[in-house]
């Protein structure tokens, strides 16, 4: 036998009515003092709502009546009774007890973390191969003629300077036995000085810059190789994908911030994606890295050139942990590894 | 959209700051009656739990517990808002709100798709969720509405489609038209909408305020803005050409820029988080206390100044936290909002009748489920 007092409302009027609430094993009856309500229902007429917090409960009868009751001793013991609505009971006992939230909160990041980690990556690769190469085409000749309008001058590399590289590019390009069409680009840039980039669609920008830094034929070409590595292996896309993939991770974990604080967004948003971009350049440093060694070369020219690359930036090591380029010496290191691997 | 932050029927139904207008109109009312205050007695920590099992439910069913997740936060604010010792009460199915974010989701699908295949037919799926947004927050103010009750009578909508299609498509059209003059008009528009058309049972809402105080509102934040503005261009000319004067070094040019540059920014968030405190305080408040319910009638006494520390010291909490403390952030504010407001009334609130549902078939029990989705705005 449980009883308790409740508060019955009919759902015709929001008069409040104060009764005592009756369980007898089958039957649910509900008394008022004076006599008013003489109710009485079968148990599984009747709907006890899921618990909420410390909240009085309410429990839905026929035709539209209920009653609340703030006995939540009482009411619990009564659904226990009525069994069903399990699932509702046991997310209420996780949101009653501190250790299986500390559980939640600790699956949910291990989640996010499993997701950023493993699944976007992942989930990119796959995108970029279903992107048509006509859509690779445009967005990489788009991006082209917004650098050349904000970064780029035309080269002032002579004509024959020119050919030579052109025909270094392609002994490269024959050697590595490439699937894309490539297209080199020079262009001269203050602004950015010794650098080079590859565009999705096989368009490699060389700076004139980066042409003068280098001190011979190999350290070019252990550039032009690192540059045909993110071709191949569709870094550019990829890096895209990704960042939409963790845009909307953000923003549905910060969801309730974001419209204030962009900042606070953003940061994550960096952390992350020079994670993977240190990927892409380890990838494809080891790419270029294994066509040296195929040449007979070593990765000496390469290690040269990053070294000449980050003389030539001098702010370069300190900002490693935001930029795109992982640690300079890190590199290095990981390519003496490389040659080392290869010497019987 | 008219009910921003928090969703519950009280914010669903707003009263304003102004105390003076609060004042001259109980002094005009043929009765004082009697205050009942809103009571909210949600726990930080609760709703922290609450949260906490949603968004690890919501993250290892790949989303579709959000809609479970949903309801449980709505019940967890309606349940523990307390008028004259009794509950407000939600009773929205998850599977409609489920429904509507699948909508709404693959509306989201849709339109990545269109971007990324024909992105010349962007203008078309933009132009479309234009058309169709009124239809979805007239769809989403019946829903929340319908499925909020008190003791254990609902609440309804009474807004028409035509209404919400003037208000929330007419009207912004107008808008360049006429330079923007009629903003305020609008915003009077929206929540005329809204106030206008809510009813508790049978008893519908009616509000009597009037444009123009929407025009005062509006007509000071311009004023405060363009000030602030200029006195801002003014502080950053000034800075400048102080630096140029002391500094030496092109360096130590280049650091104290960028330490001015971040100086501006949380000004600038400071400024914005001021205005939107502002707008919502005297709209909330002028509203509230101009909406009747037939001889009942509301008064909500809110704090710019009040609301707005609130305001930052939740950001702050929340940044440093790294947005563990949200759920504490939003208990505060509700309770800040909610015992703020209040009912006045002569007669009992035991005297409200229900609304007769309009059809009892199973076959309109299932149409209505059918069409009912909520569209989160």
């Amino acid at each position: 036998m449980i009883r308790f007092q409740a508060t019955y409302f009919d759902g015709q009027t929001s008069k409040a009515q104060a009764v005592v609430v009756g369980y007898d094993g089958q039957h649910l009856s509900l008394h008022s003092a004076d006599g008013n309500i003489q109710l009485r229902y079968f148990l599984k007429e009747c709907v006890i709502t899921p618990a909420s917090g410390h909240a009085p409960r309410i429990i839905k009868l026929p035709d539209n009546q209920q009653f609340e009751s703030g006995d939540l001793n009482a009411v619990a013991a009564l659904e226990v009774e009525a069994g069903g609505n399990r699932g509702m009971r046991a997310v209420h006992w996780l949101e009653s007890h501190w250790k299986p939230v500390a559980g939640c909160l600790a699956g949910a990041m291990l989640c996010v973390w499993a997701f950023i980690v493993h699944a976007i990556p992942f989930l990119a690769e796959k995108a970029a191969d279903a992107i048509p190469p006509e859509i690779t085409r445009t967005v990489s000749h788009k991006t082209l003629s917004v650098l050349d309008k904000r970064f780029f001058e035309p080269s002032e590399l002579s004509a024959e300077k020119k050919t030579d590289i052109q025909n270094l590019f392609q002994t490269i390009a024959d050697a590595l036995q490439v699937d894309f069409q490539y297209q080199l680009a020079f262009r001269r840039s203050p602004q950015i000085g010794p650098n080079a980039f590859a565009l999705p669609a096989g368009i490699i920008v060389i700076t004139d810059e980066i042409v003068e830094l280098a001190a011979n034929e190999r350290e070019l070409a252990s550039i032009l190789a690192h540059e045909i590595a993110h071709v191949e292996k569709r870094h550019g896309l990829r890096s895209m994908l990704q960042h939409a993939g963790v845009f909307f991770v953000v923003s549905v974990l910060a969801g309730d911030i974001t419209s204030i604080t962009s900042t606070a967004g953003t940061l994550p948003t960096i952390l992350v994606e020079s994670g993977y971009s240190r990927r892409f350049e380890t990838e494809a440093d080891e790419f270029a890295g294994r066509f040296l060694i195929g040449q007979g070369w070593g990765t000496q020219p390469l290690q040269d050139m990053l070294q000449r690359l980050a003389a030539s930036h001098p702010d370069f090591p300190s900002l490693t942990w935001l930029s795109s380029h992982p640690d300079i010496q890190q590199r290095i290191e990981n390519l003496r590894k490389l040659e080392h691997s290869h010497i019987p | 959209m008219a009910t921003e932050t928090l969703h519950l029927p009280t914010q669903s139904l707003p009263v304003a700051s102004d105390q003076k207008m609060a004042v001259s109109s109980r002094a005009n009312a043929p009765q004082s009656g009697n205050i009942h205050p809103f009571e909210f007695t949600g726990s930080a920590g609760e709703y922290f739990r609450i949260w906490m099992v949603n968004l690890f439910l919501t993250i290892v069913t790949g989303g579709i517990y959000a809609a479970w997740a949903k309801v449980r936060t709505r019940r967890y604010l309606y349940t523990h808002t307390r008028l004259d010792g009794q509950a407000f009460e939600y009773t929205a199915k998850p599977t409609a709100i489920l429904k509507g974010n699948l909508i709404v989701g693959a509306g989201v699908v849709l339109y990545f798709l269109i971007d990324l295949y024909w992105p010349t037919y962007n203008l078309i799926t933009i132009l479309a969720l234009y058309l169709v947004m009124p239809l979805l927050i007239y769809k989403s103010l019946r829903f929340n509405t319908r499925y909020s009750s008190f003791r254990n009578i609902r609440f309804q909508f009474m807004g028409s489609l035509k209404e919400s299609y003037k208000t929330y498509l007419g009207l912004p059209l107008l808008i360049p038209l006429t330079l923007g003059i009629i903003i305020p008009y609008w915003a009077y528009r929206r929540k005329k909408y809204f106030f206008d058309n809510m009813a508790f049972g049978v008893s519908g809402a009616t509000f009597k305020g009037a444009a123009g105080h929407f025009y005062k509102i509006y007509g000071l934040i311009l004023i405060l803005a363009v000030s602030l503005v200029f006195l801002y261009m003014i502080g950053f000319g000034l800075l400048i050409s102080q630096l140029q004067g002391t500094m030496k070094s092109m360096d130590g040019f280049g650091t104290s820029i960028v330490y001015a540059i971040m100086i501006g920014y949380f000004l600038v968030l400071l400024v914005i988080t001021f205005m939107q405190q502002y707008l919502y305080v005297r709209e909330n408040n002028y509203c509230w206390n101009e909406t009747n319910l037939g001889e009942l009638r509301f008064q909500s006494s809110l704090k710019v100044g009040k609301l707005l520390v609130i305001r930052l010291t939740n950001l702050l909490a929340i940044v440093v936290s790294l947005g563990l403390l949200i759920p504490w952030a939003k208990i505060r504010r509700t309770r800040y909002i909610l015992e703020n407001l209040n009912i006045i009334t002569s007669s009992s609130l035991d005297e409200f009748t229900a609304a007769i549902e309009p059809d009892e078939s199973a076959l309109g029990e299932v149409a209505a489920d059918f069409f009912d989705f909520e569209v989160g705005l």
